[in-house]
């Protein structure tokens, strides 16, 4: 028997193709279609067999892999709502109040996404392309529980708009769409997006700020680590993330278990994120071993600096992104040592801007063709030439 | 023996291996002589439909250099010439009598061979039917007679994974190998012979000579053993870049040529098909592939190779250059939520089914499993190329129209595997990109 499903799509094709009424909304018929009925052609030229995985199912994984910080972001946010509010709630009411805050911001960015998407998808006679399922999950975790929607809709139109499609859509673009997106609301309107705006909820009682473990630093002599503790900001709190911060990225743990499933499947590529990761280690071990500066984050070890703000977020979902970073495995090695570098300069340079991963991965999405274009030029002349 | 090395391709693990016996196969009411399957070829018809032609009588010729002919496989009338796109010559199909009648040529033995005029050689070669079997490198052209080629690679083993056992082909053929050699020692002094590890033990059974004379054994990864994929291993300098190559069947069908003064007609085919096993076969050239196949499985294609090749016809004759048949089924058309299964039974590169999990054969089916879309920068092609290419920035680079990057970038080293298509999850046909673009900077060049 004819699957039931298969039945409509088969019915409604005539009035999206060829001369059908709906033409234009092709694109829309055909990634619904598709999503629910995989295609499969026959190959025409060799090879004439062909690996399973598609983009669809490379997509899917990075989905996958985010659904950990996704979940745990909005129980934590829930969990610090019910904090601020002084109380102490059951676990599931603060995955209802989590829920309340954090999936108006999932929908939204979703559907203002997938409008523009659509819209361009339209206007270029492309199908819709899946990447945006990632792109549209990223940019909302990247987020403090508090923005207010119409900017969540500004700010994914922005990363869609200016981070991809001017380029020529997916696959050509040079910067991260959903950090584009991020960036362009945290220099747009920094009030919702920095100071005490990362706990949901109003009633703030004493003693509770709304700040990230980034803002916290030492005071009269008191050693940055210590201040932390004192804030409520200690090793394992940051580690497993029961603390204020962007909807996913406050739990170290969540972030490293994506990266592990990341890693297994060989959706993103382990050098940038294990280069990452050195990068950061190594530069804050450097920094700590330069004497002075105890309140400030230079002395706050790899730790500290591992596990606190976005930097495991951002290594693992944002910097992997294999668009915009380089394509040569050198390349990739050194962007993500660079990203880890340069996170720690910023946080230790310059309190006054502490979240520092992002600007370091969209500063090296820039450099991220040079690279290329260096490790090309090196690789071509070790070849035997051959024209 | 040399051990290459080869980390990247494809490592085996399908189903389907034919059956190393070996059954005769009767004379087809019809052969054919193809031209599908040359590359860089203008072909010239020489003979009529109706008109009759002996074992060895030239059918068509090369109009580049019209002293090469391809010859007649069988005796019989011109049935009739086939023609393809744009009116270019592909078939020329004879219908056969039962007897052979053979153009004689004077035999020579062994002695003979080295003592022969280098050009009569050619000349014979070329006349016979036989000297296409020498290719060159980088384009794969006929080898170029009046060059002196730093290299020639003997590859034992065919184009395929199942392409037919060097032993099976030896069998009988000792001899004949042997005046092979002897043909390629007067053009070049470096001889590089190359076979598959498992295919060593039948070749040693057959004569132990012909095993002491293997220089090279490739590992069981595809495309290890390929021409082409050797010679990026062993290659030292620029002056290999024109190296010859010659397989197995092609060589020994020189040796028995000139030891017989007779078209050689046999030869080994192996048949692959979803679940059943079957032997080598010996049979004429040019089979009609009915003949080989009997009826044709409905939703399925059949090719010439699984990863390089060609699709063949229903009624398609197999050509001189091709000696395997793979049968490869249709998948699902299209899958329910195919994107988000399991997957215990879909072999990847990726280790996003759990098919990576386990070492089980793979069924592979021949479609493409997904839609194309814009290349993501993942490096799988990167990752599985046998020639240290990155095929995705030579893509990119033949895109811009930066053909001079693109050869930079080793574009003339692409052995034509297929596997960069094969990994790609975008779905770009990476192989014909680059296939397509050598070709065209080859007849530039010309
Ligand atoms: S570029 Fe593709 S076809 Fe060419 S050798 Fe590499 S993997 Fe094979
Ligand atoms: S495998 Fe395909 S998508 Fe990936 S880098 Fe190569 S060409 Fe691009």
């Amino acid at each position: 028997m004819k699957n039931p499903l298969k039945k409509i799509f088969d019915d409604t094709k005539p009035f999206f193709t060829g001369d059908g009424k709906y033409k234009k909304y092709e694109p829309i018929w055909d990634a619904t279609k598709t999503f629910f009925f995989l295609p499969s052609q026959k190959n025409s030229f060799m090879p004439f067999v062909r690996d399973h995985l598609d983009l669809k199912r490379y997509m899917s994984i990075v989905v996958l892999s985010l659904l950990p910080v996704t979940f745990f972001g909005i129980y934590n946010t829930g969990y610090q709502a019910g904090i601020g509010a002084g109380e102490s709630w059951p676990v599931t009411q603060c995955f209802l109040v989590g829920a309340c805050y954090v999936l108006p911001i999932i929908i939204v960015s979703y559907a203002v996404g997938f409008a523009w998407e659509f819209l361009f998808a339209v206007i270029r006679g492309h199908n819709i392309s899946e990447g945006f399922l990632v792109t549209g999950l990223l940019f909302p975790l990247t987020l403090p529980p508090t923005i207010p929607l119409w900017q969540v809709a500004l700010g994914i139109s922005f990363g869609v708009i200016i981070g991809k499609e001017v380029f020529g859509g997916t696959g050509r673009n040079i910067l991260n769409p959903a950090l584009t997106g991020r960036a362009f609301l945290f220099f747009s309107y920094p009030v919702s997006m920095s100071g005490d705006v990362w706990v949901a909820g109003k009633h703030l009682v004493d003693g509770v700020t709304g700040a990230t473990a980034l803002s916290v630093t030492g005071a009269g002599g008191q050693s940055i680590t210590a201040a932390l503790g004192d804030a409520g900001y200690s090793l394992g709190q940051l580690f497993t993330g029961f603390v204020p911060g962007s909807v996913g990225e406050t739990s170290a743990l969540c972030c490293l278990f994506g990266a592990a499933i990341l890693m297994v499947t060989r959706i993103a590529n382990y050098r940038v994120i294990i280069g990452g990761i050195a990068g950061l280690v190594i530069t804050s071990v450097i920094v700590y071993l330069i004497p002075g500066g105890q309140e400030s984050w230079s002395n706050a070890g790899p730790l500290y600096h591992l596990c606190a703000g976005g930097f495991l977020f951002g290594i693992s979902f944002m910097a992997t992104d294999p668009v915009s970073a380089p394509g040569t495995n050198p390349g990739r090695w050194i962007f993500g040592a660079a990203i880890g570098f340069l996170t720690v300069i910023i946080r230790v340079g310059n309190p006054a801007f502490m979240e520092g991963v992002m600007l370091a991965i969209l500063f090296m999405n820039v450099f991220a063709p040079l690279l290329d274009h260096l490790v090309l030029k090196y690789k071509s002349s070790k070849r035997i030439p051959n024209v | 023996m040399k051990i290459l090395k080869i980390s990247r391709g494809f490592d085996l693990n399908v189903a389907e291996q034919p059956d190393l016996n070996c059954a005769q196969l009767a004379l087809p009411s019809s052969l054919g002589c193809c031209a599908g399957d040359i590359p860089h070829i203008r072909p010239k018809l020489l003979v009529k439909e109706g008109q009759r032609v002996k074992t060895g009588d030239a059918l068509f010729t090369d109009k580049r250099d019209t002293t090469i002919q391809y010859v007649s496989p069988g005796t019989g009338q011109v049935e009739k010439v086939i023609y393809g796109h744009r009116r270019r010559l592909m078939e020329v199909v004879i219908a056969t009598e039962s007897e052979d009648e053979y153009v004689e040529y004077d035999p020579v033995d062994l002695d003979g061979i080295i003592d022969m005029p280098r050009d009569a050689l050619v000349t014979v070669l070329k006349k016979g039917g036989l000297w296409q079997g020498l290719r060159q490198f980088p384009a794969l052209d006929f080898a170029d007679p009046d060059h002196s080629p730093a290299l020639i690679i003997v590859v034992m083993d065919g184009n395929d994974i199942f392409s037919p056992r060097p032993g099976i082909i030896l069998k009988d053929n000792i001899t004949a190998f042997e005046a092979g050699m002897a043909v390629l020692r007067r053009f070049s002094n470096r001889l590089a012979v190359v076979c598959r590890k498992s295919s060593l033990e039948g070749i040693r059974e057959q004569s132990s000579s012909v095993a002491d004379q293997i220089t090279h054994a490739a590992p069981d990864i595809y495309p290890a053993w390929l021409p082409g994929a050797v010679l990026y291993q062993i290659k030292q300098q620029a002056a290999e870049n024109s190296t010859w190559y010659i397989r197995l069947d092609h060589l020994v069908m020189m040796g028995r040529f000139l030891l017989s003064g007779r078209y050689p007609v046999e030869k080994i085919v192996t048949i692959t098909r979803p679940g059943e096993q079957h032997p080598h076969m010996r049979v004429r050239q040019g089979m009609p592939l009915s003949a080989l196949i009997g009826a044709m499985p409905g939703n399925s294609i059949v090719t010439t190779g699984r990863f390089n090749g060609r699709v063949l016809e229903k009624d398609a004759h197999i050509g001189f250059f091709e000696n395997t048949v793979n049968i490869i089924e249709t998948g699902p058309e299209e899958e329910m939520f195919g994107f988000a299964r399991p997957g215990l039974d879909k072999p990847t590169l990726s280790s996003t089914f759990l098919s990576s999990l386990f070492r089980r054969p793979a069924n592979m089916d021949c479609t493409l499993h997904g839609e194309t879309r814009a290349c993501i920068n993942c490096s799988y092609c990167e990752r599985i190329c046998p020639n240290d290419l990155m095929p995705s920035f030579i893509m990119k680079a033949l895109h811009a129209g930066e053909l001079e990057d693109a050869l930079a970038l080793g574009l003339m080293d692409c052995c034509r595997c297929g596997l960069c298509s094969f990994a790609c999850p975008s779905k770009i046909e990476l192989t014909r990109i680059l296939s397509d673009a050598m070709d065209a900077y080859y007849k530039d060049k010309q």
